[in-house]
């Protein structure tokens, strides 16, 4: 870019459009992670079509079937089977539904909870940002793993129970990213002319504001939900998640545990799935950060 | 800067004293305490003289205060479980993870640092991705997992690491790389991008055009400048890494708090829990203090605004 | 820092004459009158004597600090103790210690949390120096199955000195092994005691016994191959089929006196409404479950299907009781009849075993019931049985290795805050056997019982447990069915 002169740059510039989709398709991260993130979904979707089995439903008689690249292993069952008997392939499948609907619903509420004190916070600013800093800085001083398997102990572990628990804990991020994205935009010149001409506040922060954050608040969401996923994924490990029969990764870690040292594919699976996952949303995360704001890469 | 120490200092102390209020709130939502110091065999009234002797008839905050003040002391109450002092249950154990946490942070930082410096001295070469590449698979690498296929490689194929225990050094190779990966990435690309900035930077043309060696422009001028931000980053991280290090102990069975409050959480132990989401709290607060101190001394601009 | 200047550990082998072992629970207290855990009890029989002994080979008592004994009425016993015995701190053995122990752990005011092992007991006085009676609150039949078990006896000045937290830190009994070191919870090492008595446990003859605290079995068996390690019990049977395939170890399996079982409020004490309550629907319960595939494919071992309320060794346990054979049809039309053709939807709780709940949540599923899995710690799902909040949970019980009926049946069919059927007959059976010293008529009433639980099918039995043992090649031990480790029956080979 430095040796192309401003003049030169400005005839051959391409539209805002056809550049932000070179920038896009330039990227492999966001490329991998688009694609990769795009495939997970549609399996959750269609998981009932792709697994072939109930993820349910057990077989006492054909425990632990080893996955079709071992000896021994069944063709009915690609990916073997758990200490059921259940298909580990239809159980990873649905599991992708569980994590997705963790990720984004916990993603979610703290986005609503981290958005709201956030903006509120660099918009009016003064006392009120005082307070929204405040329960930040108690917010991060609070151990997040084992606050969270507190609650949960006591709550009794269930689907809810962690979405609710991880989407009460995870604003943070959101809070501080929306905060100081609001305070770079909220003295720039059309949002004092919307001041100006008596904007409503609402209407100023949703229609003025919002819009020029967004990219920021998209960013900070895919990382939240690849953390939500991570931490659902270790309550779980620790006995303290959603509960069996739920084909969650993290319990499917945690049960294949017991047979890791004799059966290691039982752990294996689930967590290459785990990680390809939290992968491809980080990369889609980072792709964003980078693709929407170049300068920030790092 | 004295101003802006006592700001920080008082910010600290309401910080300290909602999270108190917070954990020790805990106890009240799990139903009721004197039942559960009471145990198997007892009866209701063994239940009530339980309820007055601990004085949980009495009003909320005055328990609270009573806490509150015992905790100051350093006195967290008796463990339900080991029918022992909480403090002395944990002093015992924080040593391991302390030191845990020591280790964690500084192979963190002896492999995120060198690699983030050599990434942004060759921007886009294949050792930036290489580095860039590690970093986004320690992000998304869940910590029990990879302790797991540690513990298989190292311990069971090729018999080189202890499983577990925490008797000596070669116990805390393995969970030292577990909980050190996990806080390696945001230290690695904050190195990386402070360098990238630093290397623009008036001076270092000047150094360089005084004909000093790269290396002596790296490390004595760049990286020196661009350090500051990593080590306040290094001090907020190590106070998360005390309190995730529960995953890493349980899975290594080290003896230390982390671990200790995962069985605590599972024994329905209140007090030594609400002591440890205390004294997690605590540290990292001490560390960000610390650090914004830190940050403060040798960046000016900071005590002014 | 102080965990590193422990050193590295010592290796554990023959050579260095040290079994390392592991405990799977944070031990609370090592004073087994203050804990309720099994590795308590391990340690409960290795740092302590009972006055009597019960030999695992041949089912008899025999004299171990008491040399010989006798009813003088049906509330009192008469004991002759042994001379020359010595505490591992070398105070003397004698009456006074078996007056002071007992009086202490009768009274309910001292706080020994597990009061079923010595609530019977009113109290003990001492007749001269080596005789003293005990005398029990009523007639107490299983007396003799209590003094050989959970009962110990304690040096009373030191125990008087100390306290239960004393000796929780610092144990002193006259058994086989002196305790060296305790880390609370986490570590026990202990250590062959040369001045042991000729009793009939016999003396040890492993030098240390290193003990461990490894919550996880997979940890300990990481442990165990890597040499860290080199005897552990409650192997997990998929585990132990791998370890036993390897040849590189001892794997032995045995029977336990656990009995596995689902509790149903049949009593109503959840909910009038609820199903349970209907006997169809208990039936139905007991017959859509395949619980011979659940022992033969998860539990695998010495594991057997269990009928009546209570395990087969135990005296008075009736066999011959109504059994209910894997049919779901049956379970389905049993349904149908209570009034519900479609299922219905119930919380299972369960606090261990997880992966057997499950697979009883999908027999359970096959006849249309559905059944949400609340897996609860054993204290937090105990609160809720107390307080009757629970319509069906996975339980199971080991009656403290008591082989008596009255460890188990009475313990959950008189009435108490962990009876879900509250039946009166069955309470007045039960009262009565348990208070005859005449076997006969004890026996003729726990089967009453036992028949009655099954007939109105109470629970459903499910299965008896069986723990897998494994350890070194270089070790030699013979398991036995109470689940107690013996360390001092252990030996090089």
């Amino acid at each position: 870019m430095g040796t192309v002169s401003p003049a030169a740059e400005e005839i051959r510039a391409p539209s805002p459009a056809a550049l932000l989709r070179r920038r896009i398709f330039g990227h492999y991260g966001l490329v991998f992670g688009i694609t990769v993130l795009f495939i997970i979904i549609l399996i959750a979707l269609f998981a009932p079509l792709l697994a072939g089995h109930d993820p349910y439903s057990q077989d006492l008689l054909a425990r632990m079937k080893p996955p079709f690249w071992m000896n021994g292993s069944d063709p009915d069952h690609i990916l073997g089977t758990d200490h059921l008997g259940r298909d580990y392939l239809a159980r990873l499948l649905y599991g992708a539904r569980i994590s997705l609907a963790i990720g984004f619903i916990a993603a979610l509420i703290s986005g609503l909870i981290g958005t709201a004190m956030g903006v509120a916070a660099g918009y009016f600013g003064g006392r009120v940002d005082l307070v929204v800093t405040f329960l930040i800085n108690v917010r991060l001083a609070m151990p997040v793993v084992l606050v969270a398997l507190a609650v949960v102990a006591i709550l009794g572990g269930s689907l809810h129970v962690v979405v609710t628990v991880l989407g009460l804990l995870l604003w943070d991020r959101f809070a501080v990213v929306m905060r100081s994205s609001v305070l770079q935009v909220r003295d720039l010149e059309y949002v004092n002319a919307a001041k100006a001409i008596g904007c409503s506040t609402r209407r100023i922060i949703l229609s003025e504001i919002m819009p020029n954050i967004v990219n920021n608040l998209i960013v900070v969401a895919t990382l939240e939900m690849a953390h939500a996923i991570l931490l659902e994924a270790a309550l779980s490990f620790l006995g303290l998640g959603v509960q069996p029969p739920t084909p969650s990764w993290g319990l499917m870690i945690s049960e294949g545990k017991q047979m890791m040292l004799f059966e290691p594919w039982l752990i294996a699976i689930p967590g290459i799935a785990l990680f390809i996952l939290v992968l491809a949303i980080n990369l889609l995360g980072d792709g964003l950060r980078d693709v929407t704001a170049p300068e920030n890469r790092g | 800067m004295l101003v802006f120490a006592l700001k920080r200092l008082g910010l600290v102390v309401l910080v300290t004293l909602t999270v108190s209020l917070l954990s020790f709130s805990l106890l009240f939502m799990s139903g009721d305490p004197a039942s559960a110091i009471a145990g198997e065999n007892a009866s209701a009234s063994d239940i009530e003289a339980i309820r007055t002797l601990y004085g949980f008839d009495r009003p909320f905050l005055v328990q609270y205060g009573d806490w509150l003040s015992g905790a100051l002391r350093g006195d967290f109450g008796q463990s339900y479980y080991f029918k022992l002092p909480v403090s002395t249950l944990i002093a015992d154990r924080l040593s391991v993870t302390m030191l845990l946490g020591v280790c964690g942070i500084s192979f963190a930082l002896l492999t995120a640092v060198p690699l983030g410096v050599v990434a942004a001295m060759r921007p886009n070469s294949f050792i930036d991705r290489a580095a860039l590449f590690l970093s986004v698979m320690g992000q998304a690498m869940p910590s029990f997992w990879f302790g797991l296929v540690l513990i298989v490689i190292f311990s069971i194929q090729l018999n080189w690491l202890p499983p577990s225990g925490s008797s000596g050094w070669q116990n805390f190779i393995m969970p030292t790389v577990v909980l050190g990966y996990y806080a390696m990435p945001a230290i690695m690309r904050l190195t990386r991008a402070g360098m990238l900035e630093v290397l623009g930077a008036d001076y270092i043309r000047t150094a360089r055009a005084k004909g000093a060696s790269e290396m002596r422009v790296m490390f004595k001028h760049a990286l020196r400048n661009a350090i500051v931000p990593v080590v306040s980053l290094a001090a907020v991280q190590m106070g998360f890494m005390l309190g995730g290090s529960i995953v890493v102990e349980s899975i290594f069975a080290l003896h230390g708090a982390g671990y200790l409050a995962w069985e605590s959480i599972a024994r329905n132990d209140l007090p030594t829990v609400q002591a440890l989401i205390l004294i997690f709290s605590c540290f990292y607060i001490i560390f960000t203090f610390l650090s914004d101190l830190a940050n403060a001394w040798l960046d000016p601009r900071i005590r002014v605004g | 820092m102080a965990v590193m200047m422990t050193g590295g550990e010592a290796m554990a082998d023959k050579a260095s004459d040290t079994l390392k072992a592991a405990f799977t629970k944070e031990l609370e207290s090592v004073d087994s009158y203050f804990n309720s855990a099994r590795e308590g009890v391990i340690l409960q029989r290795t740092i302590w004597d009972g006055l009597i002994y019960l030999n695992q080979a041949t089912g008899k008592y025999e004299g171990n600090l008491a040399t010989s004994w006798k009813w003088v009425d049906d509330t009192t016993l008469e004991f002759k103790l042994r001379e020359g015995v010595t505490f591992h701190n070398g105070e003397e053995f004698d009456a006074d210690d078996v007056v002071f122990t007992v009086n202490f752990v009768a009274d309910p005011a001292n706080g020994v949390v597990t009061q079923r092992n010595v609530n019977w007991m009113k109290e003990a006085t001492k007749v001269d120096k080596y005789t003293v009676r005990i005398v029990t609150k009523g007639p107490f039949p299983a007396a003799l199955e209590y003094l050989a078990g959970p009962v110990s006896i304690y040096p009373n000045e030191y125990y008087a000195e100390v306290g239960p937290k004393g000796m929780g830190l610092k144990p002193v009994g006259t058994g086989p092994y002196q305790v060296e070191s305790v880390e609370p919870g986490k570590h026990f090492v202990l250590k062959k005691f040369d001045g042991y008595h000729d009793g009939p446990k016999g003396k040890a003859t492993i030098g240390t016994v290193d003990i461990r605290t490894i919550p996880d079995v997979n940890t300990q068996l990481a442990e165990l191959f890597s040499g860290g390690l080199d005897f552990i019990w409650g192997v997990p049977s998929d585990q132990a089929e791998k370890l036993a395939a390897t040849g590189r170890f001892n794997v032995v399996n045995e029977s336990t006196m656990r009995v596995g079982y689902l509790e149903l409020d049949a009593a109503g004490r959840s909910g009038t409404d609820n199903p349970v309550t209907k006997l169809a629907v208990r039936q139905a319960i007991n017959h859509a479950i395949d619980r011979q595939a659940i022992v033969d494919n998860l539990l695998k071992g010495k594991s057997k299907i269990v009928n009546a309320a209570c395990f087969s060794s135990q005296f008075g346990c009736e066999q011959d009781v109504a059994a209910y054979d894997y049919d779901p049809e049956k379970a389905k039309a049993l349904l149908a009849e209570a009034g519900y053709p479609d299922g219905f939807a119930i919380d299972l709780y369960a606090y261990r075993d997880r992966a057997y709940a499950e697979a009883m949540l999908a027999y359970l599923a096959e006849v249309g019931i559905t059944a949400n899995l609340k897996y609860l710690q054993y204290s937090a799902l105990r609160d809720l049985r107390r307080n009757g909040e629970t319509s069906m949970s996975f339980q199971s019980w080991g009656s403290y290795s008591v082989n008596d009926v009255s460890a188990i049946t009475s313990e959950f069919f008189k009435h108490g805050a962990e009876d879900f059927a509250r039946d009166d007959e069955v309470k007045a059976w039960l009262d009565t056997a348990d208070t005859s010293i005449d076997p006969a008529v004890r026996e003729e009433n726990y089967s009453k019982a036992l028949r009655k639980i099954a007939d109105q099918a109470y629970w459903v039995p499910l299965f008896s447990y069986n723990s897998n043992y494994v350890f070194s090649k270089e070790l030699e031990y013979t398991p036995t069915s109470d689940e107690v480790v013996r360390f001092f029956h252990a030996r090089w080979n």
